[in-house]
């Protein structure tokens, strides 16, 4: 059957197995790699976060017949290619959050996803939000200082 | 005066970062490769069996399978080796752990492969298995291998132990278990290899040593290691689990019976089952003191449980046994450890490499100490920390690394001051503990520790370091060109380095050990002195000067009429002709006969040390034996800090994974006979779980080192469960014993009056 929906402002229609993973759409079928796989598809790292229709999700855990009609956002899409960072990217690189960077793009979209819905957050708001992006190189501690960096730059952008 | 650094010493930004935050960078399962099939990976269901019969032909009919792979079929050696050629590319005759390689499967999709595995028919005779390390010493225990159990055994004494335990005034014993942890790398194993038409392979890896690699390639594939080309490509984190040629052989192997391009992609169980692990360990530690706190001798015997394949347990052994005497002087020393296989996923390298089990056993025996003889806990750690000019028990001598330890102890003192003020939430109980820690650099006397690097200057300016050892994530990529950078008098942003490719990079050796800063920040350094010189010579050459009339100056070669030649010119020209601006050089560790005692099996002693302490604060539940941590302090000397931003996250990640050891990972074997392998029950620490993390960094400057840095990989995991764990005793009474600390284990322990009543 066909999928259709939109990857990143983009309409997409995909001839596929319904039962595929979103995962494994986006990045057998799209070539948009940055959504990883690692924890073996059970939603247990969020390296594979991307966020529908503006929420997060682990990929792996969504089919791609769930998502017809709807608006997927990947790492790929928060800023051109070749062009000016997004704000929480630039943090992410000016924090030193990233390290491996293996769960760096689900990170970023976690972040992206709460700044959206709460501008100015809390530490412990931070940690909540970044709890389901499962790091082993930092130690969060910079990553949540990136977090924090990117709500004051898009305060300041508002 | 010293004069002034330019770039080393400023958190310069990481020139990955971009394509990370992008999401362009590309690990190993993200390669673009045409036509590329998938293999996947039949494995043991069984600890310990025989195999009676392994029938393929239903799989190799199948449609879209394209290939099977046996140990039948492999074409070279049929075992390879980290540090002996104990570990078979796919099993022969036998299973040793559950998980282990059987047969090897090519499909063109990578669900076509995996389903195909279901078609292969194998009829396993079970034999008796043993898990335990202890067990697996006793007479009549099941052979993992037929040379026996023990692997590796070290017995040493130093001093006279038994004078020290007839002398003593208070002798303490107990045995500590730490359990079986796993690097946890977010990105799983992977490798995708190309079996090119001439008859050679390429292999693009995530791996910590592809000069390793090519060597455990070409051996199983029969090839002679100038036919295997190892391309490093983006690494997900290794901690010691990339140290490991596992998926590299088994996608040589797929490549090669599938004459095409083959991916292996672990899944994260595989990763569990069939990469290294931390050494789970039994240590009993005996311990003599004086009662003004004094330590006069100890006593060890200690097992650490191998799984079924030797990896680098025996390097691991060592520095375990060096370890057991932590950052303390301690003048009669007996230590005998075991290194037995059982029938476990193999163990190997992980971040600290034997330290981590030797620092809890000895920091919880400190602590022990102290309570017993009601002191401060850290002031008998002053009373007995070792001093510039003290020995490690190996006979080394600890003068330069031991320099920073009054710091370190002042340092720890402010910190549990500082935490000791806050009280506890309701309910909940505060108590604060600490730890000290050493970590040896390097791979120890006897062994080639060395790394080369090469350094070359292009036509357009910038200078490329061809590195050869990989940056795993940690960013050795930036420290290497900021140091770099510093030896040419350059802006670190002109120097980049260049995707390792062991057909243009020289070898750079493992990166491990904690060893890369140092080593290739030497190696740099002299690279660079030799390619100024050869920039004076070309540019001599160009101008009709003689050298001695010129001089380098930042990128620029002054001409004595006042005139300035840029480096990148002088390389346009020689490149003109056919010929490279470039320079190479090799630094290795020094082990001075005079500093490193030669009685000692390959691999020790370790002659550079690095040093540090931890305070951890905790609140703990009595009622429910939870525990959290709310604060880290980290005191680490690391020499010279080259990017301060980059060593702070050695040590918060390194903190963060010792977090996890003291509270929340274990892979034990479930109910259902089934290890645990997956993240569902394999807990790694979350953003909730570790708390803001202080590092102080205390840069005494080690003068052999690059600018005087030493290294900062592994220090920060070691102190920081023996801290909670002393926390933990600070809040509640409760000894521990064994980690991980869960909340079953802190109500059930022994010790200690009932938290509610126990006086503050």
């Amino acid at each position: 059957m066909t999928v259709s929906f939109a990857v990143n402002g983009r309409e997409v229609q995909i001839a596929c197995d319904p039962g595929r993973t979103l995962l494994e759409v986006l990045r057998e079928e799209l070539s948009l790699t940055g959504a990883k796989d690692g924890c073996g598809g059970e939603g247990e790292c969020g390296a594979c976060t991307v966020l529908l229709d503006g929420e997060p999700v682990n990929a792996c855990l969504v089919l791609v017949g769930q998502v017809e009609g709807r608006r997927v956002e990947t790492i790929e899409g928060l800023a051109p290619p070749g062009g000016e960072l997004h704000p929480i990217q630039r943090a992410f690189v000016e924090a030193g959050a990233v390290q491996c960077g293996y769960c760096t793009p689900g990170a970023v979209l976690a972040a992206r996803a709460l700044l959206s819905r709460e501008p100015d957050p809390s530490e412990e708001q931070i940690r909540e939000a970044l709890a389901g992006n499962l790091c082993r190189c930092t130690g969060y501690a910079k990553m949540v200082d990136a977090v924090r960096r990117a709500a004051r730059e898009l305060g300041r952008e508002a | 005066m010293k004069p002034e650094l330019g770039t080393v010493g400023r958190s310069e930004p990481r020139k990955d970062a971009r394509e990370k935050v992008t999401g362009a960078a590309r690990y190993v399962a993200d390669l673009e490769a045409e036509g590329a099939l998938w293999a996947a990976v039949l494995r043991s269901p069984h600890h310990s069996a025989r195999i009676v019969s392994l029938g393929t032909e239903r799989a190799r009919r199948a449609p879209e399978v394209v290939a099977v792979v046996t140990s039948a079929d492999v074409p070279g050696q049929k075992r390879y080796a980290a540090i002996l050629a104990d570990q078979p590319a796919l099993a022969v005759d036998v299973v040793r752990h559950k998980g282990e390689p059987v047969a090897l499967l090519v499909a063109r999709t990578r669900e076509a492969a995996r389903s195909a595995l279901g078609l292969l028919e194998v009829e396993y005779q079970e034999l008796p298995a043993v898990l335990d390390p202890v067990a697996a010493l006793e007479p009549g225990a099941p052979p993992v291998h037929e040379n026996g159990n023990l692997l590796t055994r070290y017995q040493f004494t130093t001093g006279d132990p038994d004078a020290a335990f007839a002398g003593a005034e208070v002798v303490l014993e107990e045995t500590f278990r730490v359990q079986r942890v796993a690097p946890g790398a977010l990105e799983p194993e992977a490798c995708l290899a190309r079996w090119e038409g001439d008859g050679s392979l390429t292999l693009w890896v995530s791996s910590q040593k592809p000069f390793e690699d090519r060597r455990n390639v070409a051996a199983v594939l029969g090839l002679p290691e100038e036919r295997v080309r190892i391309v490093s490509a983006v690494v997900g984190g290794a901690f010691g689990g990339k140290e490991d040629s596992g998926v590299a052989v088994l996608a040589g192997l797929a490549a090669w019976a599938a004459r095409g391009t083959v991916r292996v992609v672990n899944d994260r169980w595989e990763s569990f089952l069939a990469h290294p692990k931390r050494h789970p360990a039994v240590v009993r530690y005996r311990l003599a003191a004086l009662r003004d706190g004094t330590i006069l001798g100890v006593d060890v015997l200690g097992h650490l449980d191998k799984g079924a394949y030797a990896s680098y347990g025996p390097a691991v052994a060592g520095i375990f046994t060096e370890s057991l005497t932590g950052a303390y002087r301690i003048p009669a020393v007996r230590v005998d450890t075991r290194l037995a296989y059982t029938h476990a996923p193999f163990s190997g390298a992980m971040r600290g490499f034997g330290g981590p089990q030797a620092h809890f056993a000895v920091e919880s025996m400190v602590d022990m100490l102290a309570a017993r003889l009601e002191l401060d806990p850290l002031e008998v750690r002053r009373r007995n920390a070792v001093r510039p000019g003290d020995r490690h028990y190996t006979g080394v001598p600890l003068d330069s690394s031991a320099r920073s330890m009054e710091r370190i102890l002042a340092e720890l003192e402010r910190a549990r001051k500082r935490l000791r003020l806050r009280e506890a939430g309701p309910g909940r109980r505060a108590g604060v503990g600490v730890s000290l820690a050493v970590q040896s650099m390097g791979l120890g006397a006897h062994v080639p520790d060395d790394s080369t690097a090469r350094l070359e200057w292009l036509p357009d300016g910038r200078v490329v370091i061809l590195a050869g050892s990989p940056d795993l994530g940690q960013g050795l990529a930036v420290a290497t060109e900021q140091l770099a950078a510093e030896a040419l008098g350059l802006p670190a942003a002109r120097v980049f380095t260049a995707p390792l490719d062991t057909r243009r990079s020289p070898d750079g050796g493992v990166t491990c050990a904690s060893r890369m800063t140092y080593l290739t920040g030497n190696a740099l350094r002299a690279a660079a002195a030799r390619l100024e010189a050869r920039l004076l010579e070309g540019a001599a050459e160009l101008a009709g000067r003689e050298v001695a009339e010129l001089r380098y100056q930042a990128g620029e070669v002054l001409l004595p009429d006042g005139r300035r030649l840029a480096a990148g010119a002088v390389a346009s020209r020689l490149a003109e002709r056919g010929a490279r601006l470039a320079a190479e050089a090799v630094a290795s560790f020094a082990y001075p006969p005079e500093r490193t005692p030669q009685e000692y099996p390959v691999g020790i002693p370790h002659v550079l040390h690095v040093f540090c302490g931890q305070v951890a604060r905790v609140e703990v539940d009595p009622e429910l034996g939870t525990v959290e941590v709310t604060d880290v302090v980290a005191v680490h000397d690391v020499g010279k800090a080259v990017n301060p931003a980059a060593v702070e996250g050695q040590i918060e990640g390194g903190v963060a994974q010792g977090l996890g050891y003291a509270l929340s990972e274990d892979m034990p074997l479930k109910a259902s006979g089934e290890w645990v392998d997956g993240f569902a029950e394999y807990l790694l620490p979350t953003a909730r779980d570790v708390p803001r993390i202080e590092c102080v960094l205390l840069e005494e400057a080690e003068a052999s080192g690059p600018w005087g840095a030493k290294g900062v990989g592994e220090m920060g995991v070691a102190p920081t469960a023996p801290a909670v764990a002393n926390a933990i005793f600070d809040a509640v009474g409760v000894r521990l014993t064994r980690l991980p600390a869960s909340p079953e284990a802190i109500l059930s322990s022994p010790g200690g009056p009932p938290p509610g009543e126990r006086p503050r």
